[in-house]
């Protein structure tokens, strides 16, 4: 019962007050539904459905970029921390893109893709990719010397020290990186969504706020949210799982508090 | 074929490059190891006696000189050297069993041989029932019977052991001293081995090797003939132990001082 208050006491007092200076008209319902009618317009939404196919497509892209840019990314960050030639040739693609912010990018994949799946995907691929190109390769290069030496002289060939010692090894990071992208992902879609598509949580945002029902918009924000959370503490069952080999200490820090 | 030297090094010289310059980690080193002997370099800190191990494990290039195992140049790792880490190196995401298998997998032996050889090494170093363990379970004295048991699985005919025993407390590095005198007596292996323990270098070695400080040069060579089969009490306190550990401690005690 105290953990619980701990854990939800601030969202609850916050909650309240919102409900509390729109109710007594401190703030204009206008600017701000109270949280009754947000309420309300998302169990209009969940009863309709019309919340479950968009947060499908939603999730449907985030989840299908995070994958492409994951394994792309391990990929690439492996390269760069083994290969000179190829840290020099991606080292200052890396570079230049890291601080690009993404989403500028959405307009142009829109001339090439069209609107719809692809362009969403590829703007979240694009965008998950480098925390997992930078977390990996950090990870691989902080590998030590010695388990790298002791599987050469246990007859390992390279590819089985990429595949068995270094990826392992680097585990921890790569999973560090991946959470990190896992919110870059839900970031990437909602926004890619509003411009570039006809299905999604943040088109259906987009359009209540356009046409002003915000009660909508903010039910809308409140599903994504809730989706986002659920995949960010699955993502950390996920790392605790794998790593269950890890000292406790260094496992629990990359599943991060909580 | 076969020399009489398993172990051959010629005039072996190994530099690097520091913000200082060119520096001499080792310079005109000679070495020559008869097959089954066990030999133990003893040395300063910073003298390049690891270095010297890793040259010969392979991980590490020379810049002059012959090194040459079986009648053979050293160009790379290989499974006829077998190493063992300070640090144990052991997989931490794999088993007890998983480690001491993992180098049997990567020569491709089947599933079933594999089982066994595993086995056999875990009760060969007393870890039956942890089998199923992750490193991080283990306390340092089983990770590095692990580490040992791993190296042996894959059978090689020599043994390169960097500081094997120092990490471990005082009672354990004894135990483990007798467990690595049982296993060398009963493998009948080449074993060379880096330390900067006195006592264990002469309780251990067939011959102790004293090497000097930057550049690191062989010094001086002693010949340890004490009868093991006695006992670590009987030869711990017998003259001959002593007389040779005195000598021993006060080689590598003026190199230490030389190097101030």
């Amino acid at each position: 019962m105290k953990g619980l208050v701990q854990k939800w006491g601030a969202i609850v007092l916050g909650l309240a007050l919102w409900e509390l200076a729109v109710v007594s008209r401190a703030v204009d319902p206008g600017f701000l539904p109270a949280v009754h009618t947000i309420a309300a317009a998302l169990w209009d939404l969940v009863t309709a459905g019309e919340v479950w196919t968009n947060l499908f497509a939603t999730t449907y892209r985030a989840l299908i970029g995070l994958a492409a840019g994951t394994a792309v990314g391990v990929l690439v960050g492996m390269l760069m921390a083994t290969s000179r030639a190829a840290n020099g040739f991606f080292g200052p693609l890396v570079a230049m893109t890291y601080s690009l912010p993404k989403a500028s990018l959405v307009p142009l994949f829109m001339l090439w893709f069209g609107i719809g799946d692809l362009t969403n995907i590829l703007s979240v691929l694009l965008a998950t990719l480098l925390p997992v190109v930078v977390s990996t390769y950090h990870g691989v290069k902080a590998v030590p010397q010695v388990l790298l030496w002791s599987a050469q002289a246990m007859g390992s060939s390279r590819a089985r020290i990429l595949t068995r010692v270094l990826l392992p090894a680097s585990m921890l990071h790569i999973l560090t990186g991946t959470r990190i992208a896992l919110g870059f992902s839900w970031v990437l879609t909602i926004s890619a969504e509003m411009i570039a598509a006809k299905t999604g949580i943040g088109k259906l945002i987009f359009f209540y706020g356009e046409s002003g029902a915000y009660a909508y918009m903010f039910a809308g924000i409140i599903a994504i949210v809730a989706v986002a959370y659920a995949a960010d503490r699955a993502m950390v069952w996920v790392i605790r799982d794998a790593l269950h080999w890890e000292d406790s200490a260094d496992a629990a820090d990359a599943a991060g508090a909580g | 074929m076969q020399g009489v030297s398993h172990i051959r090094i010629e005039r072996l010289s190994k530099h690097y490059e520091s913000r200082e310059g060119r520096v001499t980690a080792l310079a005109e080193i000679d070495l020559s190891v008869r097959e089954g002997e066990f030999v133990v370099i003893v040395g300063p800190s910073g003298c390049g006696k690891s270095t010297l191990l890793y040259i010969l494990g392979g991980f590490l290039r020379h810049d002059a000189g012959t090194v040459e195992v079986a009648g053979r140049p050293v160009t790379a790792p290989g499974l006829d050297r077998g190493v063992v880490f300070q640090e144990y190196a052991l997989f931490p995401w794999l088993t007890v069993a998983g480690n001491i298998a993992y180098g049997l997998t990567s020569i491709g032996m089947a599933k079933d041989l594999r089982a066994g050889v595993v086995e056999r090494l875990v009760k060969m170093i007393g870890l039956g029932g942890f089998e199923n363990r992750y490193p991080r379970e283990l306390s340092g004295g089983m990770k590095q019977r692990v580490a040992i048991a791993r190296t042996l699985a894959c059978d090689p005919q020599i043994l390169l052991l960097d500081e094997p025993l120092g990490a471990l407390d005082a009672q354990t590095r004894e135990v483990m001293q007798d467990e690595l005198l049982r296993i060398w007596e009963a493998t009948g292996k080449t074993v060379v081995m880096v330390t900067h323990d006195v006592t264990e270098a002469v309780y251990l070695a067939q011959r102790v090797l004293v090497m000097s400080s930057r550049p690191g040069r062989m010094v001086e060579s002693f010949d340890v003939q004490v009868d093991r089969g006695q006992g670590r009490e009987a030869v711990m306190l017998s003259d001959e132990f002593n007389g040779i550990r005195n000598k021993v401690w006060l080689a590598v005690r003026q190199q230490a001082i030389a190097a101030q």
